[in-house]
């Protein structure tokens, strides 16, 4: 019997149940699409936080001092950049790199009269187009200029916190260079909000000359913050910054614990995948169990006008890839859609759930999801594929009924 | 020559612990295009005989020789390309594909072989013309009614040109004037196609037709005569 003849009997097949059908084609359509919209929002969170991480945290390249280490932010000047112009000018130089700049950093506290907070001083170049994303997401006062001696900026979400607002003077306290305590008083010319919880509660920001001024490190900075272009191109511009005295940190060992987390979390991710596919593998194989039982003496009938068990077989397990298939389509057309919905309108999780994912998961408060059609494609496959599995048992049950007993049932 | 011949069958059933000899050293040689009732009481092994001589069960014991070839050494893939070929089955019960209309429930055993499309669609045609039926090519059972549908399954038991067609208590479920077309309708393609018909029977207007009658008692054949 040819197939196609097979495949208008297993339509027509489906179409004698016409609800169990539909219900089933449903189970399997919003399986798939859940897949699918898991898997846009994981990799949207992933690949934003880690974007996130590069633009305001990492960049893609840092020159550190060798002696650098980046959880003591030491500000001794062996560990320390002193030629910082010569080392700017040469990323800058180079066609791959987006812009190039020197920043130093210090831990500070920073006092009002009724509280404190401990936070990472970012001592910038004001002018490089690094800092643009912070410019843009100034809420309240200004941006600072190169010039400015006693101007910060702080983050909205901080200010709010501490019950201050633009315009305002704060004291800021150091252990500088020498190891002294030192402390200034300044202006909080402007407050910021990138959408980054963690990073707009804990960042301070002043001009770069005033930085190193204020903490003792005249001419010095910690690194030289890099942003290229492509970031596939961060190895190669890497090996070219080389040079005695100074490391070449890339934005994938500086994000490492991020990256872990990534993969941390993909494996439970898969667990997941597992599972709901696993619910739909159920859920056909009952379908096509009921469908078998319920026409058990029909099966006689067949296998008494000569269907052979493979042809048996062959009938179920079409009736399985029509569902799956149709299923299937559905679900990436409901998957799509969604993802389309979560990339453009996103899920707002709000402030405190973005800062609970902490310093290195650079998780804003809208999470978007992204379009990643190799994974949706192997989603669908799998989801097919496992269908036609779980078909496999009530296929070879229907075939292999001794054609007497059927016809006795 | 004969198209079955049946050795000292014996076929027997396990339900639990109890043993039923369904037939008992069974011997019986049906010749072609022959139109045999197997009658006998309920349980006599009718039903059993036929599946017997039809493929769908092997005997425990003798053999089941179709054409003179025995059929209780072949597989189940051979025992369905036998069946397919050379087997037309009438059951009580209307056993239509009910997803399929009529034309496509005679046209089924020939897809099943590799029958031409023209070929397929004369012989389904013609069928349906002998059991009167042309009008209703485009139902599907549940648009028929039983008498309607007992005849499609003679067309259909028919469409491969079979050797022989066994009839499993075909009027059972019919009233008499149905029943009665039904046993005329087989008798007249008997005639007419050389096919020979075994039905298994207890209604005594249906044995009427039959030119020969076997009858059946606890398993062993009482009497293995023939009518005029």
């Amino acid at each position: 019997m040819s197939l196609s003849k097979l495949w208008m009997l297993a339509y027509r097949d489906l179409g004698r149940n016409r609800r169990r059908s539909i219900l089933t084609l449903l189970s399997v359509s919003f399986g798939l699409a859940l897949l699918i919209w898991m898997a846009g929002l994981i990799a949207g969170v992933l690949e934003d936080s880690l974007q996130n991480s590069i633009v305001f945290r990492t960049g893609h390249l840092q020159i550190r001092a060798s002696s650098f280490e980046e959880d003591k932010l030491s500000l001794q000047s062996k560990d320390l950049l002193a030629n910082t112009e010569d080392l700017t000018t040469r990323a800058n130089a180079l066609n791959e790199v987006k812009a190039a700049a020197p920043v130093l950093w210090a831990g500070v506290i920073l006092d009002t009269l009724n509280d404190s907070a401990s936070l990472q001083l970012y001592g910038i170049d004001t002018a490089s187009p690094i800092y643009t994303p912070i410019q843009t997401s100034v809420v309240a006062g200004s941006f600072l200029t190169a010039d400015d001696r006693d101007g910060i900026l702080i983050g909205k979400l901080l200010a709010d916190s501490l019950n201050i607002g633009a315009g305002q003077k704060v004291n800021l306290a150091i252990v500088n260079a020498d190891g002294q305590p030192d402390e200034g008083t300044f202006t909080v010319r402007g407050l910021f909000s990138t959408g980054i919880p963690s990073y707009d509660q804990s960042s301070v920001f002043m001009p770069l000359s005033k930085a190193q001024a204020f903490t003792g490190v005249a001419g010095h900075a910690s690194a030289i913050f890099i942003l290229l272009k492509d970031q596939a191109d961060t190895d190669k511009v890497a090996a070219a910054l080389q040079g005695p005295g100074v490391s070449i940190v890339t934005w994938s060992s500086m994000n490492s614990l991020l990256i872990n987390a990534i993969q941390a979390g993909m494996s439970f991710y898969v667990l997941l995948d597992g599972i709901v596919i696993l619910i739909v593998a159920v859920i056909i194989a009952n379908t096509l169990l009921m469908a078998v039982f319920e026409r058990i003496r029909e099966m006689g009938i067949l296998a008494a006008l000569g269907m052979k068990q493979r042809q048996i077989m062959q009938m179920f397990l079409l009736e399985a890839g029509i569902l799956g298939l149709l299923g299937v389509i559905i679900g990436i057309v409901f998957g799509l859609g969604g993802v389309a919905y979560l990339a453009t309108t996103g899920i707002s999780i709000g402030d405190k759930m973005a800062a609970v994912a902490g310093n290195s998961f650079a998780l804003g408060t809208t999470i978007y999801a992204r379009f990643d059609t190799g994974q949706f494609a192997a989603l669908s496959l799998a989801t097919l594929f496992v269908i036609l599995l779980a078909a496999l048992y009530p296929a070879r049950y229907a075939a292999h009924l001794e054609p007497v007993d059927a016809l006795r049932s | 020559m004969d198209a079955i011949q049946l050795e000292n069958v014996t076929k027997v059933y396990h339900v639990g612990e109890v043993e039923t000899h369904a037939l008992n050293d069974v011997s019986l040689n049906i010749g072609e295009g022959e139109f045999t009732a197997l009658v006998g009481p309920s349980g006599s092994g009718k039903t059993t005989l036929l599946q017997l001589i039809g493929c769908l069960d092997k005997p425990d014991k003798g053999a089941v020789k179709i054409k003179g070839q025995d059929v209780t050494r072949l597989n189940a893939n051979q025992r369905a390309d036998l069946r397919r070929e050379s087997i037309g089955f009438i059951f009580q019960f209307f056993a239509l594909v009910p997803v399929l209309t009529a034309y496509e429930n005679v046209e089924l055993p020939l897809l099943l072989g590799s029958v031409n499309a023209k070929e397929r669609r004369e012989r389904v045609m013609e069928l349906l013309k002998a059991v009167g039926l042309s009008d209703r090519a485009r139902h599907r059972p549940d648009q028929m009614s039983g008498g309607q549908q007992q005849r499609v399954a003679i067309a259909r038991a028919l469409a491969p040109r079979p050797l022989l067609v066994l009839a499993d208590e075909p009027t059972a479920n019919l009233d008499t004037d149905n029943g009665k077309q039904a046993m005329e309708i087989m008798q007249r393609l008997n005639e007419k196609t050389g096919t020979a018909f075994v039905f298994a029977t207890h209604d005594p207007r249906v044995v009427a037709f039959a030119r020969r009658v076997v009858k059946l008692r606890d398993g062993r054949i009482d009497s293995n005569g023939a009518t005029g």
